[in-house]
């Protein structure tokens, strides 16, 4: 037989083969999307999550439970039970109360519906009446009657459902005696298991059940499943996409679940909460997850639930190991706005706080903020809403008044030869221009510098002391008169605001120390440096010993010539940029060696942009050379040049080994030397390194909508101020002040011979005194060796301060006077009485007899109580002046509110306190009283 | 049975060893101070500015930091447990320490006080005093006295040796407190000589401090024997 004919072209079998085959592939397909579309990184984070959540419930379940009183509980479960079975047996007569309630109930409401329909007849009778009776229309009487008649019924029914009432509250209270007891005992348990019901129900919402499996099963988990994605959506901040901006979403509290809950400090991450839940996160913090996200502050990628795609930033490389362990992590290279690493993290501060000196709790921040002040780096880099307030070294208009030119050359080699801890970074010599012809070039760069440095300086008249110096006594007053806030001398470590003084025999000569000393703005009209007020023999015993301090090895060495040579091809390069070199050659052969030199400190001053951060002739208008940073924190990763240093590429490890090492990026290259990296070697430690990186990373573009940013008002933008001058002129070297300690006060054991505190300053003293006190200080402590500064502050910087310390005690600025309380003859004598009771003159009294006593005997003059203390003080200061002023030799007289003078005033101490203040206020001098004091008037 | 056995004579033993631990095992700490060496130059110090001071010590009052006794011991010398006594409890004797301000001098000069005792201040001078005292550990206080025969109580709350008083009004007055949350502390006296009483059995470093000199320790084993324990101080 032969076959049979195959009608088709193809063959069936063969066909089906295949088609089984693509079909069951589909389907494996089809599973496996399904599997990878359910199976999410963040879904086994939630699930662990809510197993952890279950385990920490439980513990509180068995706490709850472990509190209840089981005597107790037994007690009123045997009780209730009772109760129950009483109610059981009067089973017969509730029923019949019930019955009652019922009909009286039934009867009530009958009542009330009469009595509403009679009102409402009432009330439509009267209108009629009362319109008619307006219109003059004859029905006016016919209403009258109408409603004459309806008022008694109305009267009538009212009565009526009142005592229908007052039945169905009596039938009420009868059937609720019948359950009373049960109900009450019913509530006592209930309160007792109250906590563990509480507890029960929470178990009971996390516990995972099969319904909550169901609704979370593949397929059918789009309908209400449990495992949910959590996102805040920020109404008011955005996402930059380079070319679009997008609101911001967090949904990092989809795998973060115990961030903001209390209970998970100790959970592993992701649930651990936020370790300052005062802070963040909360309602009540001052930055509310609701209204700031998350990533608003660590950056990252808020849309993305993978740890990845997070764009999750470790701290270092061990951690960055562990990630990729633990969390399969890798870096990101695309992703522009990474998280902050966490030692960083408070470089986001400044996005909302600018225009602030400090921001609250950011210390890092703020320590990166003030190091870029104080090592000059806004002095030389431009960012925007950053200007520098002042040049971080010393004028050198006059240097040669101070300084010899070998000594110039010998400090610009290496600053910290003479001085380790000084601020002047390196300039020559480093790791690019190390070469034996780059050192010659340095060499010859710094023989020219000093040169023109020379040439440019006016002289200044510089006096010699007339008396003879003792140097003990100079190193006793260097202590003594407070120097020490803002330097360190010797082995004394204490302020770093001003240069440490070791080694300065080798450095000045006696007639410009000494006139130094005596006006430090005389040489340099912008110093920071106060005038101390120095008698001649305390300016020349102070130089005495400061110069006795030498640097030998400095002063040894000899300082490194120039060679011509050098000279002649930088003068040469130099000329080459803007003219040809056969011009450059001519224009080089007409100038004379001294020209040439010149030509080339100017050149050189320039190109290092020496003038930056000192003020040198012939420069006053000079721009500075660093880069803008302004947007440094934000710019594009590409657009930094690595070079060829094998480092982590990142803006953190960039901007660390930037400051760490200026100038490696050079590193392997080839440049001439002008087009070397420029930026000099600084000395800072490791910690101040990672400050200043958090502060770079802090610098930033980025728009902020006003309404998120930290706002100031003009009571801040004042404070701000004050602040600011605070900083500059170093208060805190001394003065313990605005949550900062006073140097000088730490150092002192014994408070009560220390620097005061000018917390509560405002509160304190009257505004006018203040301000004239900070003008020109005089002394008001007799005993305090420390000498209050004059820092020669203009009238705007004084009532900066005024209003400064007025800002921070909350008080409100009145140069007017203090108004005095008001007060009686009686009360002032009293005070009187007091005084001398108390024996207040024996301390407070500056007369022959106490000082023989010794100083510490001699307590501020009381006279100039009126004019420069706020009575409110007075008062607080009289009854506990440990409170106001730690450590104060000043003692209570009322210890633990009562007073020892009993038969004054009726032995009140409030009244007493008042009555010496009010006499103070009175007080003339010395003996004089206020009494007398009047009739001397007369 | 021989479990049993065993118990008991564990039990006993326990029983006897804590009786023991607990009464009979205490032993009193006695000791001199000796001082070696030229005792300083005394200077008065003129009293002139207080007439009320004057007209105690008319030639000017001696200076109290170092006393030497007759015998050639110092005085004023506290001495006192340091460690050995971690994680015993004492508790503070409702008793005040008495400390008196007369003739314009501090009394006691070197005193020993339990925390949260109650310290006593009196003024027996009709002059103002003011007692200013500069615990680190404890709340600081300065009190004024203006009144003859005032007192005022006050106390330390944590354990600080020496805690420093002194008054402003005059300079010259200063006085120390050992504050010690134990009572095994004593001052050597007018013989140079101290007693800790009712030590328990253990094993301590005894400390001994002076204002000038300084301080110096011991080691000490307490069983139930009374031990002695002499420090020299060298000028």
């Amino acid at each position: 037989m032969p076959p049979k004919p195959n009608p088709t072209l193809y063959s069936v079998s063969k066909t089906f083969m295949w088609f089984a085959i693509t079909s069951f592939v589909l389907l494996l397909c089809l599973v496996a999307m399904v599997y990878l579309d359910y199976n999410r990184e963040w879904k086994g984070w939630q699930k662990k999550f809510i197993a952890l959540k279950v385990e920490k419930t439980q513990k509180d379940l068995a706490e709850a439970s472990g509190k209840i009183d089981r005597s107790q509980l037994e007690t009123l479960t045997k009780q209730h039970a009772e109760a129950v079975k009483a109610m059981e047996a009067h089973h017969k007569d509730a029923a019949a109360a019930e019955q009652t309630v019922e009909n009286a109930n039934s009867k009530a409401v009958k009542a009330k519906g009469i009595y509403q329909n009679l009102k409402q007849y009432q009330d439509s009778y009267r209108y009629f009446f009362e319109e008619y009776r307006r219109e003059n229309d004859k029905r006016a009487a016919e209403y009258s009657v109408k409603l004459e008649k309806v008022i008694p019924e109305l009267a009538k029914a009212k009565s009526e459902l009142e005592t229908l009432e007052a039945q169905k509250e009596e039938a009420d209270k009868t059937l609720a005696a019948y359950s009373a007891k049960e109900k009450e005992l019913q509530k006592s348990i209930d309160k007792l298991m109250e906590d563990k019901t509480r507890v029960e129900r929470r178990l009971e919402a996390v516990k995972p059940t099969l319904a909550k499996d169901i609704l979370n099963a593949p397929m059918v988990d789009f309908i209400h499943p449990t495992l949910q994605i959590q996102q805040i959506v920020l109404d008011n901040l955005q996402d930059d996409y380079h070319f679009a901006k997008v609101q911001k979403v967090d949904r990092c509290t989809t795998c973060h679940l115990g961030i903001d809950q209390k209970g998970f400090e100790d959970a592993p991450q992701p649930f651990r909460t936020h370790p300052k839940m005062e802070l963040y996160l909360s309602a009540t913090s001052p930055h509310p997850v609701e209204k700031f996200g998350c990533t608003a502050c660590h950056a990252g990628n808020g849309h993305s639930v993978s740890f990845t795609n997070a764009a999750h930033t470790p701290n270092s490389e061990e951690q960055a190991k562990e990630w990729v362990k633990k969390y399969h992590w890798e870096e990101l290279e695309k992703w522009d706005a990474k998280m902050l690493p966490m030692k960083h993290v408070e470089a986001a501060c400044a996005k909302c706080h600018q225009n602030v000196l400090e921001v609250p709790k950011a210390d890092k921040l703020n320590e990166g903020r003030r190091l870029a002040q104080t090592q000059g780096c806004i002095n030389c880099h431009k960012i925007s809403g950053m200007e520098s307030h002042w040049k971080v070294g010393p004028d050198l208009e006059h240097v040669s008044s101070k300084l010899d030119h070998d000594w110039i050359v010998k400090w610009l080699q290496n600053p910290q030869d003479f001085r380790p801890s000084t601020k002047m970074p390196r300039i020559f010599h480093l790791s690019n221009t190390s070469t034996p012809q780059d050192i010659e070039r340095g060499n010859a760069a710094i023989e020219s510098i000093a040169a023109y440095l020379a040439k440019n300086s006016e002289p200044v008249e510089l006096s010699k002391p007339s008396v003879k110096g003792d140097s003990a006594q100079g190193e006793k007053l260097v202590k003594d008169l407070g120097c020490l806030a803002c330097h360190s001398v010797g082995d004394v470590k204490a302020g770093t605001f001003g240069p440490e003084l070791s080694g300065l025999g080798s450095k000045v000569t006696q007639e410009w120390l000494y006139t130094w000393l005596k006006n430090p703005k005389h040489y340099s009209k912008n110093t920071r440096m106060p005038s101390l007020r120095l008698s001649d023999q305390e300016a020349t015993d102070i130089s005495a010993y400061l110069l006795s301090l030498k640097n030998e090895p400095f002063a040894s060495k000899a300082a490194p010539k120039a060679k011509p040579e050098v000279i002649d091809e930088l003068v040469l390069t130099s000329l080459q940029g803007t003219m040809r070199l056969a011009d450059a050659k001519t224009e080089l052969a007409k100038m004379s060696a001294e020209d040439r030199l010149q030509f080339l400190g100017k050149k050189s001053i320039s190109h290092q942009g020496c003038y930056v951060c000192h003020s040198i002739k012939g420069f006053e208008d000079a721009k500075p050379i660093g880069a803008e940073l302004t947007n440094e924190g934000h710019k594009d990763i590409h657009q930094f040049d690595f070079g060829f240093v094998d480092i982590e590429h990142s803006r953190a490890a960039f901007i660390h080994q930037k400051l760490k090492n200026p100038r490696i990026y050079d590193q392997g290259k080839e440049k001439d030397y002008y087009d070397k990296l420029r930026m000099p070697q600084f000395n800072l430690s490791e910690d101040q390194i990672d400050a200043l990186t958090t502060f770079v990373l802090s610098l930033t573009e980025e728009k902020v909508p006003m309404e998120m940013q930290k706002r100031l008002d003009l009571k801040e933008k004042e404070t701000e101020e004050g602040r600011l001058l605070v900083s500059k002129l170093n208060c805190n070297g001394c003065h313990a002040l605005d949550g900062k300690t006073g140097l000088l006060r730490e150092l002192n054991e014994d408070k009560g011979n220390a620097p005061p505190v000018l917390d509560g300053e405002g509160a304190k003293a009257q505004e006018k005194w203040l301000h004239s006190f900070l003008k020109s200080p005089a002394p008001i402590r007799p005993w305090l060796t420390y000498r209050m500064p004059t820092f020669d502050l203009t009238d705007d910087e004084t009532t900066t301060l005024v209003h400064y310390f007025a800002n921070l005690s909350h008080e409100n600025i009145s140069y007017q006077g203090t108004v005095l309380p008001e007060t009686s003859p009686e009360k002032v004598a009293a005070g009187k009485e007091l005084v001398e009771k108390l024996q207040c003159m024996k301390c407070h009294q500056v007369n022959a007899d106490s000082a023989a006593m010794g100083t510490s005997f001699l307590a501020p003059d009381l006279i100039l109580a009126k004019h420069r203390l706020k009575p409110e003080w007075v008062k607080k200061w009289l009854t506990d002046p440990q409170v106001l002023q730690e450590g104060t030799m000043m003692p209570t007289f009322f210890a633990d509110g009562q007073t020892p003078i009993p038969d004054v005033l009726g032995g009140d101490t409030n009244t007493q306190i008042e009555a010496i203040r009010d006499y103070l206020y009175q007080y003339q001098s010395g003996s004089d009283s206020a009494d007398s004091s009047k009739t001397n008037k007369k | 049975m021989r479990n049993k056995k065993h118990f008991f004579a564990f039990i006993l033993s326990v029983m006897a060893v804590s009786f023991l631990a607990g009464s009979a095992l205490a032993a009193n700490v006695t000791g001199k101070i000796a001082f070696d060496g030229v005792a300083p130059a005394v200077e008065m110090i003129k009293a002139d500015a207080d007439p009320r001071c004057k007209a105690v010590h008319p030639t000017g009052i001696t200076p109290d930091q170092v006393i030497v006794n007759s015998n050639n011991t110092l005085k004023n010398v506290f001495v006192y447990v340091k460690t050995g006594l971690e994680g015993k409890k004492f508790d503070a004797p409702k008793e005040a320490v008495k400390f008196d301000q007369h003739g314009c001098q501090y009394n006691p000069k070197v005193f020993g006080i339990q925390t949260n005792q109650p310290l006593e201040i009196m003024n027996s001078d009709d002059t103002l005093h003011n007692v200013h005292a500069l615990p680190t550990a404890s709340q600081s206080f300065n009190l004024g006295m203006p009144i003859k025969g005032m007192k005022l109580k006050k106390s330390f709350a944590k354990p600080e040796v020496m805690v420093k008083i002194k008054c402003e009004v005059h300079p010259w007055m200063s006085a120390y407190a050992g504050v010690l949350d134990h009572p095994f502390f004593a001052v050597s006296g007018d013989d140079g000589s101290f007693t800790i009483k009712g030590l328990p059995a253990g094993k301590y470093t005894i400390e001994a401090w002076h204002e000038k000199y300084g301080t110096q320790t011991q080691e000490i084993t307490v069983a139930d024997q009374d031990q002695t324990a002499d420090f020299t101080f060298k000028a």
